[in-house]
Parts: C-alpha cells; structure tokens; sequence
C-alpha cells in the first residue's frame, strides 16, 4: 500500500513541479552587416634627404628620416592577398646627371614587409598580407655612396600602391 | 476499517497532487512580449572615423501580469557569430546600450549564453518600453561580406 501511495504521489507531484510559475515569451531579430571594400596607405613623411658624405667612410647614405612609418589598411575578400608596392618615376636625377636609381635599397620591419632595391620600371614588394587587416612597418632606405656621382642635387618621386583585389 | 482509512488517505493525496497541479496552471503568468522592428542593419563605415558602428533604436515592449511578485528576465543570445558564407565576426564585437536603467542595462552579446537586457520584480501592469541600441565594433580585420545573424530576446519569469 505505501509503495502505491508513494507512486501515486510521484505521479502527481512530478508532472506539476514544472508547471510551478514558469512562463516566458521570445521574439527575433534579424542582424545584418556590410562590409565594402576600401584601403588606406600612410607615410610618415612625404620627402626624405640623403646627404652628402664622404664615399670612404659612408659607403651606404642612410635618409634623413631614419625609419618611413608605412601604415596600410584594407578590407577585401576572405583570402585575397593585400600588396603594397614601390615605383620610381626616374633616375635619381640633377639637370643632365644622374644616379642610377637602384642605388637605392631599404630594410624593412614589421610583419608582411619585406627589404628591397628600387627600380623606375617595375613596383617592387613594400608588404604583401593575406585578407582584411591594418599593418604598420617601416622602411630604411639608403643610397649607395661612390666616387662616380657628379655634384648635384639629384631628386626623383616614390610612389606607393596598395592593392587589394 | 482500516482498508477503507487508507483508500481516504490515498484520495486525499491524489486530491492534493491535483490541487498543485491545477493550480500553478490557473495562475500562470501572462507575458506579451515583442521587439520592433524584426530587423536591423550595420552600415559600412570607415574604422578609422567611425570606431563603433550604431544600427536603428530597437523598441522591447512587454507585459507582466500573475507574476506572483516573483523576479523577471529579458535575455538576448545570438544564434551565430555575424557570418558572411566563410567569413565571420565575432558577436562578441557587438554590445549594446539600454534605457531605461533599471530595468534595462547595457551588455556584449553572446553566442552561448543569453545576456540580460533587463530584470524586475513583479507585476508589469501596463506595457511598457525600453529601447535598445546595438554598437558594431568596427575594425579593418572585417573581410568585405554582407553579414547576418539572428539574435532571440527571451522574456521569462521566473
């Protein structure tokens, strides 16, 4: 008889605990995002000098500005590389002189940068990452020093591409 | 006699099983909850200027009555991480401001637990309002994609 009873509780008991003041209501909402595409590119300084020095004991000109801060951004397709590339319009170049341009070379740090020699027909790797992201590094650049170079003030103009397909 | 004793004190039991079993029923809270409108949307915007990304005013209405005074909830959980096909934002990147405080209060949301919106006591006896405002975190890690995720607010007391 006790173990009946005892099953009857049960039976009546288990099924109304849940019941005991439960109650609740929900609603959605949907969320949505966009993400265009876009980039940015930042240069520390937009002119830097080499100057003039003794070809004995400078070998390599290092520029006035010590290190180029490059900062680039962009935001692109899950996957899809990221470049940043360097060009030369011209030799470096004083009225009729000039200095073959490959005399420049840089060093570089920061992730996704890499070292490399200027050149005025090709763009060469500043930096290349895979998808979206915001990178910061810097360039050293210098320029091979020699006897060769006639007096002058030589200039040419650097430009930078990122590409982010 | 004393069959009959113990087929009254079985009786008596059964009655009172039904009596608690009937009884939360009959007194069970009524809520009426809704969010509005069922959509919103994070505009593109550039990090560099727009750090955090505000989407549209989300109205939460809701009503409590039979509550017993016992304590109420408002949770939000995400189903997913804000997911274009490969790509993905963490839902951890969106939080949210509310009004009134109390009973709402600001929070990150969350793809495994549901987050409280707002709580109280007791009776809600005429349908009030609160409004919600979502905030993106914005960053250039984002992959270009249009994004969806589907958030559920869940009412409940207690």
């Amino acid at each position: 008889m006790r173990r009946l009873l005892a099953l009857i509780v049960a039976l009546v008991l288990v099924p109304a605990a849940p019941l005991l003041r439960a109650a609740s209501k929900t609603d959605t909402l949907t969320v949505s995002a966009t993400v265009a595409a876009r980039a940015k590119l930042t240069l520390s300084s937009a002119s830097m000098t080499f100057a003039d020095a003794d070809p004995d004991t400078v070998p390599s000109m290092p520029a006035n500005i010590g290190a180029l801060t490059i900062t680039a951004g962009a935001r692109t397709t899950l996957g899809s590389t990221v470049s940043l590339v360097v060009l030369a319009s011209s030799d470096l170049q004083s009225g009729l002189d000039t200095i073959a341009v490959s005399n420049m070379a840089w060093t570089a740090t920061g992730a996704g940068f890499v070292a490399g020699t200027m050149n005025k027909t090709t763009a060469q790797a500043v930096g290349s990452w895979a998808s979206s992201g915001l990178w910061s590094g810097t360039q050293s650049y210098a320029v091979a020093n020699s006897w060769n170079y006639s007096t002058g003030t030589y200039t040419t103009t650097l430009t930078y591409t990122l590409t982010a397909p | 006699m004393h069959r009959f004793m113990s087929i009254r004190f079985i009786v008596a039991w059964v009655v009172a099983g039904m009596a608690l079993l009937i009884a939360p029923v009959a007194n069970a809270q009524s809520i009426t909850f809704s969010v509005s409108p069922s959509s919103i949307s994070f505009a593109d915007a550039d990090p560099d200027t727009t750090p955090s990304i505000t989407a549209a005013n989300l109205t939460v209405s809701y009503l409590l009555t039979k509550s017993g005074g016992a304590n109420w909830r408002i949770t939000v959980i995400s189903g997913t991480n804000l997911t274009s096909g490969a790509a993905s934002i963490p839902i951890s990147n969106v939080t949210w401001t509310a009004t009134p405080v109390p009973p709402f209060q600001a929070g990150t949301m969350s793809t495994t637990v549901g987050q409280t919106v707002a709580s109280g006591v007791g009776d809600v006896k005429s349908t009030l309002t609160g409004t919600v405002v979502f905030h993106l975190a914005n960053s250039w890690s984002y992959n270009v994609g249009t994004y969806s995720a589907t958030f559920t607010f869940t009412m409940s007391c207690p």
